[in-house]
């Protein structure tokens, strides 16, 4: 039986939305940011953190503290966050911000207790070394620490949250949390959603540590373990070079220790060991190490198991990559994965392009979509009326791209694409497309190779900035627009550097990202693809093919398969459970039988291992 | 004839009746009192029956269900997927076959699919037709089985080695295949071969919207292109293309249909083709083929001016050569020309097929002359009917 979902108000229902991507805490519209969230560093100050203590406040979870006034206190209302979440889930975190202040002058107006933090011994040591402002046992900040998402992770609250500032403070909070016997974790800006950084004892929170340091000459950059991709990849940019990052709001050091970064550019910049030239660390134990001294512990072996945390990474050297003026971007239509797939292989194996991926009919059109509503309305008219059912991505320079044409293959180049997506209300009602359906059905994709396509698609599809925005709540409209109108957002080039809209995946529901390493085999993809559907399908969640990328030249490539989950409905969170148990043990069952299927589960925390390691684990069973 | 000598009482097996032609053929042996067994398969999830009542409603002839039986075959299966009890209940009741069925894509990519319902899955219905003795079988094929190494296509074997497309070689593959094994066993059998079929001409209903329709439907789909940009959007992308609005409201859309030579459309009709069809089938001559093709097909220029009266246009011009050699002026233009690429042997075509059999069979009777008013009727009826969409 299902259970009844409790009755919600709409504010109360957009904070327990929150889906904690941390997309609030980066500048990536060039609206601006929280300003007191860039003040005060702790998430709690954050949008994000603001709609977790609401939730809280209103559930009477937690009692007013005198964080919990200062956090609403310093919320201007500048209505910043409503164009960042809306972009992304198309929630408006403002109404919660007011209504949270509104509660805590409600609450003091009624004479209503601030419960003051207790004293606290270890606190104080604490403060000692990073200074009173950036550690708090406050339960109002410990609160925004305390949970994420993730359907198998209990919420923990941790008696402290710390934000040190240097390695030296680093190393002295955890040689003294040793010292005391408390546990801790370590987050970046908690973004993995999968419980990893929750903890009862201390949270350290590395936000603070935001240096960036070029060094040209040596193709690398050192990154302090605060820096947030996005922000780095546009320090790089602004170099003209670039850096292999995924989620722009995930911390770089953060997601290098948790998942080795994968992004449709490790095509051709690697992934894992490959993005980093040096790191330095902080060993359990509290002493520093640099990964490159020889007499460091080796991070770059890996063992298939939940590895520990081999130390916190306070710094890493980012390798630069080269950028040339003639880099552009195709979309290269299939019908069928497996074609899709063999082309994908064959770009790598020829090692043309740098970023190369199979995108999914769900990720094109929630990507591309500013709505939920429209992006239904693109995925039925890709699958339906163009008979597109995936699309390779081809990032490269102008050889590249001519090199794609060669091979037979007409695609949506950048001007198409860039029509496509300012039209997209049109492309979803247009009737015309249903010839061009049919037409494929002969020649696949002929009137990609027409010389006057884009043209036509002009004439027909009437792209404009207004056009894409129509639906869009209308008080955020105007800004919608002028966005839109800036030639990047809807440059596949800069959108793929910057990732500013794959964390849509998670707007209708809060997404469970599935990763594997594998051969890029048509069969074997397909048998996993087909398992993944059939164990989502049989627990009744949401569910979808998201992308693939090749790896080291084809000979493997990272696979994301994802389920969707409401956060707050428990009968789909039981369901979720059951469903991920079996996708496990279907994983390693194949990993059982194939010897070369590698569960991303077990890289966590080995990110800064050689790719050889988990991509060919038969190396070490062979011996 | 030997064992067809009166095959116009008894029932018949019918496959393709989903089809446009086998479903104008079941409609009208129905209307005749003839019972049939529908051979045919289920889709969409839909079972056969469903189809078949869905079909006979749009007939307006839901009252002669009771003359049919459904069987849900699968022609490349051993005893057409059907169980052995049925399979031999079926071999024993010795029926005439009346073959409709045929995959009717061109493209070359569909070649092995085609092959295999066309000449493979042929077969199986063979097979069944000499196990059960059947009365006679009945191939319905196509004008353009006949290829094009000749241009006077006289109704005799097909002499052609050279085909436009998978679709002409299967049917000429599947018409040898009859008349080889028919022979071998002493079974008679004729062959049918209609040129392109198109609605009614009395009424212009039509079951399918593919060949004459599809050039018109492209058309008027990229009409509404131009319009829409020029009334709601002031048209200045039309403008750079040379597209505009004419002083009468008509739309100026320049395109060269391109064609590679002076030649015709062979259009005959439904109605016309059905009662020619079953004239054929109610008094058959062992062995005979027949053509159910028109003595005056009709000129590219002319339908192109039917479709721009039609559509309210000006600048359709039909022009001989090849479109590659040409730079294409406009978007319109390039995109249609690949939208009738499939089609472009059909609309200039040189062949002349000669109908002394069909007329013999017939009585002479001829397939109407396509004029403006059938255009018209044919066209508003595609429009209401969404080109097949809001048929049911
Ligand atoms: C929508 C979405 C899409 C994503 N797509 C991708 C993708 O394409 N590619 C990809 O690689 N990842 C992807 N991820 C995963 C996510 O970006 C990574 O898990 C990343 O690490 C999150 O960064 P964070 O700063 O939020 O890390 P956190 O969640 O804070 O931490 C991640 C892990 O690293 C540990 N950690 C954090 N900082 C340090 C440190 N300085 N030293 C040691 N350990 C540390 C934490 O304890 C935790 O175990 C995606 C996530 C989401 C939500
Ligand atoms: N229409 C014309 O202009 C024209 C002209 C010349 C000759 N012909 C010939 O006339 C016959 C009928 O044509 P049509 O226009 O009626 O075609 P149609 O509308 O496409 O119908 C084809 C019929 O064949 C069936 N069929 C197709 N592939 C099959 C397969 N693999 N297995 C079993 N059944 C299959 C279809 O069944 P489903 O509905 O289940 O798909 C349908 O009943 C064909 O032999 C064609 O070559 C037609
Ligand atoms: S959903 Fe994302 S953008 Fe919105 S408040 Fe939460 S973390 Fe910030």
């Amino acid at each position: 039986m299902r259970r009844k979902e409790t009755p919600m108000n709409d504010v109360l229902r957009t904070a327990k939305n929150c889906r904690h991507y941390a997309m609030c805490k980066i500048d990536f519209l060039g609206s601006g940011v929280c300003r007191s969230g860039l003040e005060k560093q702790y998430v709690s100050f954050y949008p994000q953190g603001r709609m977790d203590l609401y939730a809280a406040l209103a559930e009477k979870r937690i009692p007013v503290t005198p964080a919990c006034v200062e956090i609403a206190d310093s919320c201007d209302l500048c209505g910043r966050c409503d164009y960042q979440c809306y972009f992304v889930t198309e929630m408006r975190p403002t109404a919660v911000m007011r209504a949270l202040k509104e509660h805590i002058r409600l609450h003091l107006a009624g004479g209503g207790e601030v419960l003051a933090p207790e004293k606290d011994v270890i606190l104080d040591e604490l403060r000692q070394i990073v200074g009173n402002d950036w550690a708090t046992n406050d339960r109002a900040i410990a609160l925004t620490y305390a949970h994420d998402p993730c359907p198998v992770a209990e919420p923990r609250m941790p008696g402290y949250v710390v934000m040190p500032g240097s390695t030296a403070e680093v190393a002295a909070v955890v040689r003294l949390l040793n010292r005391h016997s408390v546990p801790y974790a370590v987050r970046g800006n908690g973004s993995s959603v999968m419980g990893f950084v929750m903890s009862a004892g201390a949270v350290i929170d590395m936000g603070r540590m935001k240096a960036i340091a070029f060094d040209e000459k040596n193709w690398l950059v050192w990154v302090g373990a605060g820096v947030a991709a996005f922000d780095l990849q546009r320090e790089a940019l602004a170099r003209g070079l670039r850096v292999n990052v995924a989620e722009p709001a995930a911390l770089v050091c953060a997601n290098i220790m948790c998942s080795g970064i994968f992004s449709t550019f490790s095509a051709s910049y690697g992934t894992a060991a490959d993005n980093c030239i040096d790191a330095e660390f902080v060993a359990p134990a509290g002493e520093v190490f640099r990964l490159g001294d020889p007499a460091a512990p080796n991070l770059f072996g890996f063992r298939r198991e939940d590895a520990p945390l081999p130390g916190i990474c306070t710094s890493a050297a980012i390798r630069l990559h080269p950028v040339t003026d003639d880099e552009s971007s195709v979309f290269v239509p299939f019908a069928a994965l497996d074609r899709a797939l063999a082309f994908a292989r064959e770009l790598a194996m020829r090692r043309i392009g740098l970023a190369v991926a199979v995108l999914g009919g769900e990720y094109i059109s929630t990507f591309l979509s500013p709505t939920r509503a429209l992006a239904a309305g693109v995925k039925d008219a890709f699958r339906d009326k163009l008979k597109i059912a995936y699309l390779v991505l081809v990032i490269g320079d102008a050889h590249a791209l001519a090199a794609v044409k060669k091979m037979g293959h007409p695609g949506f180049d950048s001007r198409l694409m860039r029509i496509l997506n300012l039209g997209l209300p049109s492309l979803v009602s247009a009737r015309w497309l249903e010839l061009i359906g049919e037409l494929s059905d002969d020649e696949p994709f002929s009137y990609l190779g027409l010389d006057h396509f884009p043209d036509l698609a002009e004439a027909a599809l009437a792209p404009s900035p207004a056009q894409l925005v129509r639906d869009v709540d209308p008080e955020l409209r105007p800004f919608f627009a002028a966005l839109y109108s800036r030639p990047e957002m809807t440059d596949p080039l800069w959108l793929n550097m910057f990732r500013i809209v794959s964390a849509r995946m998670g707007r209708e529901k809060h997404v469970v990202a599935w990763i594997i390493y594998l051969p890029i085999d048509e069969r074997l993809v397909a048998e996993i693809d087909g398992e993944f559907r059939r164990i989502a399908e049989r627990h009744g969640l949401k569910n979808d093919f998201g992308f693939i990328t090749p790896l080291d030249n084809g000979k493997r490539c990272v696979f994301e398969y994802d389920y969707y989950l409401d956060q707050n409905d428990e009968d789909e969170k039981s369901r979720m459970r059951q469903a991920m148990g079996e996708a496990g043990m279907m994983i390693e069952k194949f990993t059982a039988a194939t010897g070369t299927v590698t569960w991303i589960r077990h890289v966590f925390r080995q990110g800064f291992s050689r790719k050889e390691s988990f991509l060919y684990p038969g190396a070490a069973a062979g011996r | 004839m030997k064992r067809g000598d009166a095959p116009g009482d008894g029932p018949c097996l019918l496959t393709g009746a989903t089809g446009f032609l086998g479903g104008h053929l079941m409609a009208e042996l129905l209307a005749r009192g003839r019972r049939l067994v529908i051979a045919g398969r289920p889709a969409g999830g839909e079972s056969l029956a469903d189809r078949i009542r869905r079909l006979l409603g749009w007939f307006g002839m839901q009252r002669r269900e009771a003359q049919l039986e459904f069987l849900e075959t699968d022609f490349l299966k051993p005893g057409l997927g059907l169980g052995s009890g049925e399979y031999e209940r079926l071999r024993r009741r010795g029926l005439a076959i009346i073959h409709c069925a045929s995959d009717t894509r061109f493209a070359e990519k569909n070649r092995a699919a085609v092959m295999a319902a066309n000449v493979t899955g042929l077969a199986g219905i063979l097979e069944l037709a000499l196990r059960s003795r059947a009365r006679c079988f009945h191939l319905l094929s196509s004008a353009y089985a006949a290829g094009i190494d000749h241009s006077d296509c006289r109704e005799a074997p097909v002499r052609s080695l050279r085909f436009n497309n998978p679709y002409e070689e299967s049917k000429a593959l599947a018409e040898k295949a009859v008349s080889a094994t028919c022979r071998a066993h002493g079974l008679p059998f004729t062959i049918i071969r209609p040129a392109i079929v198109y609605g009614d001409a009395r009424t212009g209903r039509s079951l399918r919207f593919n060949a004459l329709y599809h050039p018109v439907r492209s058309l008027l789909q990229l009409r509404d292109i131009y319009l829409a940009d020029i009334r709601e959007n002031g048209g200045k992308r039309s403008a750079a293309s040379g597209i505009r609005l004419e002083d009468g409201g008509g739309l100026r859309l320049p395109i060269r249909i391109f064609i590679p030579r002076e030649g015709k459309i062979n259009l005959v009709s439904v109605d016309y083709f059905t009662a020619a069809a079953l004239a054929i089938l109610e008094r058959p001559e062992d062995g005979a083929i027949y053509h159910l093709t028109s003595r005056r097909p009709a000129s590219m220029t002319r339908l192109a001016e039917f479709a721009e009266r039609f559509l309210g246009l000006s600048g359709v011009e039909v022009v001989i050569g090849a479109a590659g050699a040409a730079r294409m002026r406009n978007p319109a233009e390039e995109l249609f020309d690949l939208f009738i690429r499939p089609y472009r042997p059909y609309i200039a075509d040189c062949r002349d097929f000669s109908r002394e059999n069909a007329d013999r069979a017939t009585g002479g009777a001829q397939p109407p002359d396509f004029d403006y008013a059938i255009f018209r009727r044919c066209m508003e009826f595609a429009v209401a009917a969404d080109w097949g969409k809001k048929l049911f």
